[in-house]
């Protein structure tokens, strides 16, 4: 495995380009309970793609079924045109999905150096776990101020960037995160989604989930609205940002 | 200090064992220090004294060095015994000293390390000296009708023992405060390998030494890779013991007329157990905490109960299966000598540790702690969660398997008895008081428990009796340790959890767990199916 190449970032317009990642009518239960009616989305390769909704709309269960936490009774998931939705949690980690899970899930008693280590576990190329080190060690200058420190002993945002570093550092091709700006002060949801941006510059995709619907709009390519297990609404972020009914649902104007 | 006197001796304690707020290392020193000055101090004590609690009764009181000092002193041996006098004094002093001076916030000087090297270093050479002077010169008058092969010769050692721990733990003090594990085992190795030569004179001891303290160490070794590792909670783990002892005594016995030597018959158990391990592993992959306890403590009653049942005309069932061989190397015969299985189990003992200390920081090790911490975050980050449990288990099985194999031969029966919850409990009890997930706690953990719990405490009422006898006081006589034996194990747990809940060496990620406390959700939680 190599880290991927860095690639172009896309500017938005562009003609449509073959789909990373693909789900098509997906379905999933908890026990009786149905949480995704027939969802269907697409991230292209190079995009930021941004899923908002309200609170119990199955945003993180999207995210769960795309890694593999949870398997979908019905429905296909493709990764570069392989279908991972029959594969283990752990086999969809190693063909390249990060995922940066809900509440950050840090080893709390590992050093940040060890939960970045663990990120890496799937890998066996020093050289290139090397330049991921450094890549996260640049990407968030706290963490390698504190990378022998316990991880359970950071700020919010701190155990935020470890969360995100050790997502990259399984150099996915695709990184799942799950509101990243959560309980964070406002500045550093600035820091964070910057150096979202960056690393979508420098050729990773990303599929972002975000109650902050305002925020996740302006920093996606494009968006999908997620109601009641169901995509209600999808197309350019900008082109939702002005909608009405996504201004009246879920921008509070 | 005004508020000293009425503080509690449970506060006091407390503020002695507590470890200091700082993680790290340092930590882990301070306690391995501790350990080795109260080892030190404890075992010259014993050395002075045991003769007069366990010399018989129709021998009279046994020799002690006090008894040369009470008596007409004269002669060089004599001088040597003084000199022993001394030393020993401060080295059982010393750690009050320095109790009192921590209570007082002063510090000792630089020099004080010094001078207790120095005191055992000189006990060391004169304790050497008395030995010697015993084997070589056995007129020297001071030492009346001493003889070798009686208890002396064991105190003596014991007393040697203490003045080397003390010399190594105070002139090597830096190396104990930066590499704990390793000074434990430079303390604790001569130890454990000596031990059948220091109670040469006592086979019963020995066997009792081969049977509890090695065997317990082998198994706590074994549940502290499913508990300590991996985080899985199991009460049951007595069944893979007994599984790996049925097919061991199976194999090696006129029952089937198969007669596999032991060598072979460890590898046999291991296996086989750790196929169980995995068998019983499999369906609580999705259960965690309670339930997982709960799943285990059901298969630890099932296999006993297979065994008195005599399931498949396998296990005899009540009466167990007798006559299990005894091996015999050339001229040794294990069933005559009981220290070479003692020998051999040590050596057992040591390669599983080698090797489970290299599985810790191994992939797997690592992966172990990642599921313990967070399954989901494990999950996401690439481990199979699947196989890595499985393998906690199968691994921590065979170590049980191991055991199995030389308990069995070593009684030569073995029946359902033995294989109660009550072992699963004493296991489990041994690796929570030497510390959870720390190889070198849960060894110290089986040295404390086997020895005071399961033979201090069930020979205390002779050793009573014969003070008692000693000195008149007939009250001491008639306390009924073995009565008590569940009282003083109780207490002295619940003392355990309240004083040093991470035990006595607590693994480092059990002692941050103690001080931020850490939540985790199982994978099962996040899939809606828990």
């Amino acid at each position: 495995m190599t880290a991927t190449a860095p690639a172009p970032p896309v500017a938005q317009g562009d003609a449509p380009k073959p789909a990373l990642l693909e789900l098509r009518a997906i379905d999933v239960f908890y026990g009786r309970i149905q949480a995704l009616r027939s969802v269907s989305l697409d991230v292209a390769d190079g995009e930021i793609v941004a899923l908002i909704g309200s609170n119990g709309a199955g945003k993180t269960t999207t995210l769960h079924t795309i890694s593999g936490l949870i398997h979908p009774s019905r429905g296909e998931i493709y990764l570069r045109g392989q279908r991972i939705n029959t594969l283990g949690a752990e086999r969809i980690a190693r063909l390249g999905v990060g995922h940066s899970p809900e509440g950050r899930r840090l080893f709390q008693r590992m050093t940040v150096r060890e939960n970045l280590e663990m990120g890496a576990y799937a890998r066996r190329d020093r050289e290139g776990m090397r330049d991921d080190y450094e890549r996260v060690y640049t990407l968030f200058p706290r963490l390698r101020e504190r990378h022998s420190q316990l991880a359970g002993s950071l700020s919010g945002g701190e155990q935020q960037m470890v969360a995100i570093g050790r997502a990259l550092m399984s150099a996915p091709s695709v990184l799942l995160l799950d509101e990243p700006s959560l309980g964070l002060a406002p500045v550093l949801v600035d820091v964070i989604f910057e150096v979202i941006r960056e690393i979508n510059a420098k050729g990773t995709t990303i599929l972002l989930i975000e109650q902050n619907a305002r925020l996740a709009l302006k920093n996606a390519n494009r968006a999908y609205v997620l109601e009641t297990g169901s995509i209600s609404l999808s197309g350019p972020a900008e082109e939702l940002l002005n909608s009405p009914a996504v201004q009246r649902a879920y921008l509070g104007v | 200090m005004t508020d000293l006197a009425v503080r509690s001796p449970v506060a006091l304690l407390r503020r002695v064992t507590q470890p200091a707020r700082s993680m790290g290392r340092r930590v882990e020193g301070r306690s391995v220090y501790l350990i080795l000055t109260l080892t030190a101090a404890g075992l010259v004590l014993l050395g002075w004294f045991l003769p007069w609690f366990v010399g018989p009764f129709t021998a009279g009181t046994g020799f002690s060095p006090q008894d040369v000092v009470s008596s007409a002193p004269t002669g060089f041996a004599t001088v040597l015994v003084y000199v022993m006098g001394a030393s020993a004094l401060i080295v059982v002093l010393s750690p009050l000293a320095e109790l009192v001076a921590r209570l007082r916030k002063m510090t000792l000087g630089v020099r004080v390390d010094q001078v207790r090297a120095i005191a055992g270093a000189a006990g060391l050479v004169a304790a050497v000296l008395v030995y010697v002077l015993v084997g070589v010169i056995r007129e020297e008058p001071a030492f009346g009708v001493l003889s070798s092969t009686t208890i002396t010769n064991s105190a003596v050692w014991l007393t040697m023992y203490g003045f080397g721990v003390a010399l190594f733990a105070y002139g090597a003090k830096g190396l104990v405060l930066t590499r704990p594990n390793l000074a434990f085992a430079i303390a604790a190795l001569p130890f454990g390998a000596l031990l059948p030569l220091m109670f040469h004179q006592a086979p019963d001891f020995l066997l009792w030494a081969a049977s509890s303290l090695a065997i317990y160490t082998l198994l706590a070794l074994g549940l502290n890779v499913v508990v300590g590792f991996a985080g899985l909670l199991d009460l049951g783990y007595a069944a893979f013991f007994a599984i790996g002892a049925y097919a061991c005594a199976s194999l090696s016995s006129p029952i089937h007329g198969i007669h596999l030597p032991l060598w072979v018959l460890i590898f046999l158990g291991a296996a086989i157990a750790a196929i169980f391990g995995a068998l019983l592993g499999a369906p609580t992959l999705r259960l965690r905490g309670d339930y997982l306890a709960i799943v285990t403590l059901g298969f630890g009653e099932i296999i006993p109960d297979l065994a008195t049942n005599n399931v498949f005309n396998l296990t005899g069932g009540p009466n167990g299966l007798p006559g299990i061989d005894q091996p015999k190397i050339g001229p040794v015969d294990f069933g005559t000598s009981p220290q070479w299985y003692y020998w051999s189990i040590v050596a057992v003992t040591l390669i599983s540790v080698l090797l489970l200390r290299n599985l810790q920081r191994a992939r797997v090790g690592r992966a172990w702690v990642a599921l313990r911490e967070d399954e989901v975050a494990a999950a996401a980050t690439g481990i199979n969660t699947t196989t890595t449990k499985l393998l906690a288990f199968a691994i921590g099985a065979s170590v049980s398997g191991l055991a199995g194999a030389f308990y069995g031969s070593m009684l030569t029966a073995i029946s359902p008895d033995a294989f109660q919850f009550q072992v699963s409990i004493a296991v489990l009890s041994i690796i929570v008081l030497g510390g959870i997930g720390n190889i070198t706690g849960v060894i110290l953990g089986s040295f404390v428990l086997t020895f005071v719990i399961f033979w201090a405490l069930p020979h205390a009422h002779e050793w009573s009796a014969t003070f008692a006898h000693n000195f008149n006081v007939s009250a001491v006589g008639n306390i009924n340790f073995p009565q008590y034996t569940y009282i003083i194990y109780g207490a002295a747990l619940i003392l355990m959890m309240l004083l040093r809940p991470g035990g006595l060496l607590p693994s480092r990620a059990r002692r941050i767990e103690l001080q931020t406390g850490v939540e985790s959700e199982s994978l099962a939680a996040v899939q809606g199916r828990a």
